[in-house]
């Protein structure tokens, strides 16, 4: 899969699985922060976005540290899964 | 010591959004039982429940808000918002208290996380888990309108909305709190369905309270939440004064995990505390609103616990029971039914007992069968039994200065 496709399914992931109510996968910008600014989301969604990436893309974010630089943004998310895919 | 005052409500239940909406059922006799749709209630006793017809948030929620708000959570921010909004409160609410009662907290939504989750079904998210204490109602509550004064949820079953507002009352007679928001809130759900399903405590058929044919309980939800202040701060600040307070008595039944010890002695015991902390006597109660619930065993107790605590008072008051028209809202039904009496008290009228049609020898008081009835009301008790024998009853009285 390339990086295009991997961004557009990480966004619908985030939208669907954390039932943004408020936001289409579209409006979501790649390089955006994900939390605290941009889109705005909090520990909680943290969690749960952490579980679904895990479930659904086959890879394992092992602390908080690598989430951290991982959950950066979009481009940051896709960029760590690709790594690991390989 | 010091009184304590009610200077503002807010509701929501299955007649309807806000005070003013309940108050026209209770005057109409008009029941909200109907036919459960929140979930399917095939294979249950009953299709029957008094259910909020729809829920919408109040306005200004922030999305992580919305996204995690349980049922319970959000009747209660509806209740609690139309109490802020209509106490007319100036300035920081950082000091005010809060007391929540609850029972079933997020379990509706906790349920459809285990269902997906057990079923392998997509959507089961782990924050729909989160809501399920019942102290998150509360949190929601102080989050959203800036509360920062002491917070409790009380959860003893069908007796905590009673058992909120007496604690309430005794921080602001403590000076813990010159005002607290009270009150209780309840959402239906299956686990609640199946439970007084598996006793056979469900009527078939919509509720019919001190009725000889009598069956069973229908459930109901709702909230309703009170600001309770004290009586000095609500003056100074110009607060309109919807009723006053006077004292609250619990007793506790150590009978059996869901039956009333059958005497009625401990009920009794709960009212006549009550009337001993209001300092009225038996004499001065004018109305009586009944834990009311319609199963055979309740309303027979509870009939023998007010002649044995009001003795021949209690054959010449009227009685009734409001679950007939808002259902048995659990952990809400002592906030609702002390809210009913409120709007009894501020318009001089007792409200019925819906679907009360065959006197039962056994409940021989006057029960206000079908229609309200004009009556002059000064002071009136409500009662609220819970399961487990959590006996409370809260004493109203309209406000004389």
């Amino acid at each position: 899969m390339n990086k295009a496709e991997l961004k557009s399914q990480l966004k619908t992931l985030m939208v669907e699985g954390l039932k943004l109510e408020d936001v289409q996968p579209e409006e979501i910008d790649d390089a955006a922060p994900i939390f605290v600014e941009g889109l705005g989301l909090d520990s909680i969604d943290a969690l749960e976005l952490v579980v679904l990436v895990e479930e659904k893309f086959r890879v394992v974010i092992p602390d908080e540290e690598v989430g951290k630089v991982a959950f950066a943004s979009v481009n940051a998310l896709a960029d760590y899964i690709a790594a690991q895919q390989t | 010591m010091r009184r304590v005052v009610v200077t503002a409500a807010g509701s929501i239940n299955a007649l309807g959004r806000g005070v003013a909406a309940f108050a026209a059922a209770l005057r109409e006799g008009r029941s909200g039982i109907g036919e459960i749709s929140l979930f399917d209630p095939t294979g249950y006793r009953t299709r029957y429940a008094a259910q909020v017809a729809e829920l919408e948030p109040p306005a200004g929620l922030s999305p992580a808000v919305l996204r995690r708000a349980s049922r319970s959570d959000l009747l209660a921010l509806v209740a609690a918002e139309e109490a802020l909004r209509s106490s007319g409160w100036q300035g920081e609410r950082d000091g005010i208290g809060l007391v929540l009662g609850g029972s079933t907290g997020g379990m509706l939504a906790s349920e459809e996380y285990c269902r997906r989750t057990t079923l392998g079904i997509a959507g089961a998210k782990p924050s729909m888990a989160l809501g399920t204490p019942v102290s998150t109602s509360g949190d929601f509550v102080a989050h959203v309108y800036g509360c920062h004064g002491p917070r409790l949820a009380i959860s003893t079953a069908c007796s905590s909305g009673g058992n909120a507002l007496g604690i309430a009352a005794d921080w602001i007679r403590q000076g813990k709190a010159q005002a607290v928001l009270s009150g209780g809130t309840d959402s239906l759900c299956r686990m609640t369905f199946s439970g007084f399903n598996s006793l056979q405590a469900l009527d078939p058929a919509p509720c019919r309270p001190f009725d000889r044919d009598r069956a069973g309980l229908s459930l109901g939800e709702g909230a309703a939440m009170f600001l309770l202040e004290d009586l000095d701060h609500a003056r100074a600040r110009g607060a309109r004064i919807q009723a006053e307070l006077l004292g609250y008595g619990v007793s506790a039944d150590a009978h059996h995990i869901t039956q009333p010890r059958p005497d009625g002695g401990s009920a009794a015991l709960a009212l006549a505390r009550a009337l001993a902390e209001s300092g009225v006597s038996r004499d001065d109660i004018d109305y009586v609103n009944a834990h009311g619930t319609a199963t055979p065993a309740n309303d027979a107790t509870e009939t023998r616990a007010l002649k044995h605590c009001l003795g021949a008072r209690a054959y010449r008051i009227p009685v009734s029971s409001t679950k007939s028209i808002t259902g048995h809202c659990l952990a809400a039904a002592g906030a609702i039914e002390a809210l009913a009496c409120i709007i009894a008290l501020r318009e001089q009228f007792v409200p019925p007992t819906v679907g009360l049609v065959h006197p039962d020898p056994e409940c021989d008081l006057d029960y206000v069968p079908g229609e309200a009835r004009p009556t002059a009301l000064r002071t009136v008790a409500s009662s609220s039994y819970g399961f487990g024998g959590n006996n409370t009853t809260i004493v109203l009285r309209r406000f004389e200065d």
